[in-house]
């Protein structure tokens, strides 16, 4: 059994801690009296997952058993997670595969021939043949691609059902295949407390005029935080939305949780506390450190690109959505809860290489500050680590870098950033013209684009924070892409430090959160 | 380079020689319990390894610390009785300690000797107990209460090796004697083997905790081997405990007072002896009454520290 998360004090015997920063990763010793927010240790993976999930789908929660919501005739779709989880992408076989598998099997002894595999990627890039493949398995793969498994498409006119509105007047759009099934199953990846649940098909299968009602500026500065879902505006949208298309279209759900096993053994270090390292994991660190720091900037991105995370699944819960997430969000807090007394004047984030929007491709500016802002400084229950009108720091190099198939519209909309950073000026003036842009829609449509709406979403994602924070900090960052999105950089701790003191004074109280393994604060 | 040298130089800082770091005092309840494994040291009793470690010694580490520092040694020739497996106790205050009685032993001793060493310290990294394991024959002891399996003292003894044990449990922190733990004399008393008390003066000033090499100077250490100790037909486990503290207190006095003085302070108790968990100077270099009283940590370290006045044989019969 893995030990707790805690909070550590730093004090003279504290080694330098490690740090994210991007494709990289370096030691940092922080001030005397620091506070570090360490994730518990990873517990241990379902040692028989086949069992696990065969049991789950014959005693699920707020159903009948699986075996017996199928029969001959039906229209039955399946519906993934897209590769935007887990993060890095999971070892394969991936649990999504093991669940659609039993889920087929029991598909074909029923009878049932009408059958349909979706990612539901919303308005994420399509996933490729060969990320298709390896999500779904070999086996699942030749048997429905291309006709019978594919991406949703968030932009067909003919592909998507509107189901109605909820009391709140907020459209539900969504797949017109799935909204016309007998049954939908849909199997999901938890990665952290905001995904499944409600969110699952009202988010993963709709269309920009269902999303936007969610996905806006007011939504999120609401949503306290997203990780939360009791305390996020946006899961209520959801939830209201689920209700609608719980109304229309049967639902069965299968949600996974992940244990804290982001990094294959070769990577150790980065998951272990730094007190414990023993000299192979520190040979390690200075082996991988130089050679990093040594590599190209492509072969570096390769690597990391190519790491694999040997995830163990700690749950699968299946059955109503409503009743299955409860466990599911359990399961994500028993593994990711650490409880924090109090909030600090300056947080400290060291940025990982990878984002949902990134994988096998390029983390450009706008998604580095979500990651910051948006996903990380959401890592709470309660309240931020950090104050109102506290800092953030953040580790990473933030290069001016943008990749051209995946995220044509981000370059555009980096652009945007000259005229406002104000995320209600940008979502005012400018989220329109960019969502209905054809050229967008062709390229989300026909080519891998994110859609041409997604930068702002992105944007949207830290306005909580941007609102929260007087000021923020990336070390390391490139001085002119900072200054664009509205930050300052900084070349080392001491002088973000110094460059925070205009705004928390000469003694501030240091949160760090020692981040990934993944860890949700739970700030009292 | 310079980045190499930097990233070295970050990730050394707070770690010991071995690597290790201590820890934080907010993460000491969190700590790793341990795993219950023990790492294998049956290998480094072979024949083959046997070779290895005796050139090892002899032909590396003696010269080394030879060089480094200026043994001085007692009492080989109380050794000349020993045939099969003794217990050799001494006292215990720097990584010097075992060298130096390695290299003041005689091979023969030395070739069927195993020293225990704290599995906690040195059995933690595998490359460390590899090394340790080796070199000098090592055998981890667990120091407090353990998950791990039980010592390996009496199977070693059983098989008849020598144990070199350091009864304090750990290198004091002021070069003063601390008392005896019960483990040895039990095996004494148990396996009925002798006991060789061994003292040792001056490691502490030529290299104490914390350092990774002798001071410079080749500062005077000195070894005083003790005659035999066996544990009398009624004598207990604690009481032949006192009488092997009492010996390696003597022979610790001899280079203060003197051969026939330290012995008469013994027979008249004035020598200071370890109770508890107060750690006593059984005397002083100036002969002065040992302290027994709590001092200041500075005066510790102060009178452990002190440079011998006079490598001169002591007089015998004194004035006073």
């Amino acid at each position: 059994m893995g030990r707790p998360g805690f909070v550590l004090d730093v004090d003279e015997r504290t080694p330098p801690l490690l740090m994210h920063e991007g494709e990289g990763f370096r030691l940092e010793r922080l001030p005397l009296g620091s506070q570090v927010i360490y994730p518990p240790e990873s517990l241990p993976g379902i040692v028989d997952l086949e069992h696990a999930i065969r049991h789950a789908l014959l005693h699920p929660h707020g159903s009948d058993p699986l075996p017996q919501l199928l029969h001959r005739g039906m229209r039955l779709t399946v519906v993934f997670d897209d590769l935007s989880l887990p993060l890095p992408p999971m070892r394969t076989p991936d649990v999504r595969q093991r669940v659609i598998e039993q889920v087929l099997e029991m598909a074909a002894t029923a009878g049932v021939d009408d059958v349909e595999l979706i990612a539901a990627n919303s308005l994420h890039r399509r996933m490729t043949p060969a990320e298709l493949k390896r999500t779904v398995g070999e086996r699942v793969f030749r048997a429905f691609y291309p006709d019978h498994l594919r991406n949703h498409d968030a932009e067909d006119p003919d592909g998507l059902l509107h189901l109605g509105t909820t009391q709140h007047g907020e459209d539900v759009e969504i797949n017109r295949r799935a909204a016309e099934s007998d049954l939908i199953v849909y199997v999901n990846i938890t990665l952290t407390a905001m995904s499944g649940g409600s969110k699952s098909v009202a988010v993963g299968l709709a269309s920009y005029a269902s999303l936007r009602h969610h996905h806006n500026v007011h939504t999120l500065r609401h949503s306290r935080s997203f990780n939360d879902p009791r305390n996020s505006a946006m899961h209520h949208s959801y939830d209201r939305m689920a209700d609608v298309i719980g109304g229309h279209v049967p639902v069965f759900t299968i949600e996974t949780t992940l244990n804290n096993q982001p990094f294959p053994a070769a990577l150790r270090f980065l998951t272990r506390r730094e007190w414990e390292w023993n000299l192979t994991d520190q040979a390690s660190y200075l082996a991988l450190k130089r050679s990093n720091d040594l590599a190209t900037p492509k072969l570096r991105r390769r690597i990391w690109q190519a790491t694999e995370a040997p995830y163990g699944v700690t749950g699968v819960h299946a059955g109503a959505p409503s009743q299955v997430h409860p466990h599911t969000l359990a399961a994500v807090h028993r593994q990711q809860l650490t409880e924090v007394h109090g909030q600090a004047d300056v947080a400290i984030f060291g940025l990982p290489y990878i984002c949902p929007y990134n994988v096998n491709s390029i983390m450009n500016p706008i998604l580095v500050m979500s990651l910051g802002l948006g996903y990380f400084f959401n890592l709470y229950r309660s309240k931020p680590i950090v104050r109102q009108g506290g800092v953030a720091i953040f580790y990473h190099p933030m290069p001016h870098e943008f990749h051209p198939v995946h995220h044509p519209s981000y370059i555009d909309f980096y652009e945007l950033l000259t005229e406002t950073t104000d995320p209600v000026m940008l979502e005012t003036k400018y989220e329109k013209q960019f969502a209905t842009d054809p050229w967008y829609t062709h390229l989300y449509r026909t080519s891998y684009a994110y859609h041409g709406v997604h930068p702002f979403y992105m944007w949207y994602w830290g306005a909580h924070a941007m609102q929260h924070l007087d000021d923020v900090i990336f070390i390391g960052g490139d001085r002119s892409t900072t200054a664009r999105l509205g930050f300052r950089a900084a070349s080392s701790l001491d002088d973000a430090l110094e460059l925070a003191r205009d705004t928390v004074g000469r003694n501030p109280q240091i949160s760090y959160l020692h981040a990934p393994p993944l860890v949700l604060a739970d700030v009292r | 380079m310079s980045g190499l040298r930097a990233d070295l130089k970050l990730l050394r800082h707070g770690r010991d020689w071995r690597g290790r770091a201590r820890v934080p005092r907010s993460a000491q309840r969190w700590e790793q319990p341990e795993t219950g494994e023990d790492f294998p040291t049956a290998w480094a009793r072979t024949a083959p390894a046997g070779a290895i470690r005796h050139l090892l010694q002899q032909a590396v580490l003696k010269p080394v610390v030879w060089s480094q520092t200026r043994p001085v040694v007692h009492g080989r020739e109380y050794l000349e009785g020993i045939r099969g497996p003794a217990i050799f106790v001494a006292n215990h205050s720097s990584h010097l300690d075992t060298p130096l009685v390695l290299g003041a032993l005689p091979p023969r001793i030395t070739k069927k000797l195993a020293v225990g060493a704290a599995a906690d310290y040195f059995f933690d990294s595998r490359s460390i107990a590899a090394a340790t394991t080796l070199l000098f024959n090592a055998f981890p002891v667990e120091r407090r209460a353990s998950r791990r399996g039980r010592s390996l003292a009496a199977e070693l003894v059983d098989d008849g090796w020598s144990l070199l044990l350091y009864p304090e449990g750990s290198r004091t922190v002021d070069g003063w004697l601390t008392a005896f733990k019960l483990g040895a004399a039990q095996l004494c008393a148990m396996k009925q083997v002798p006991a060789v008390p061994i003292a040792l003066r001056g490691t502490f000033a030529a290299m104490p905790r914390g350092q990774r090499w002798p001071r410079p100077g080749r500062p005077r250490v000195t070894v005083r081997i003790g005659r035999s100790l066996y544990v009398g037909a009624d004598e207990t486990v604690p009481e032949f405990r006192a009488r092997l503290t009492r010996s390696v207190a003597t022979l610790w006095a001899e280079d203060d007072l003197g051969w026939y003085r330290a012995l008469r302070a013994a027979a008249d108790d004035a020598l200071a002896l370890p109770t508890g968990s107060r750690s006593v100077l059984p005397t002083t270099s100036s002969g002065e009454p040992a302290h027994s009283h709590d001092v200041a940590p500075w005066r510790r370290i102060w009178e452990a520290t002190r440079p011998p006045t006079d490598d001169a044989p002591r007089r015998v019969w004194t004035d006073d």
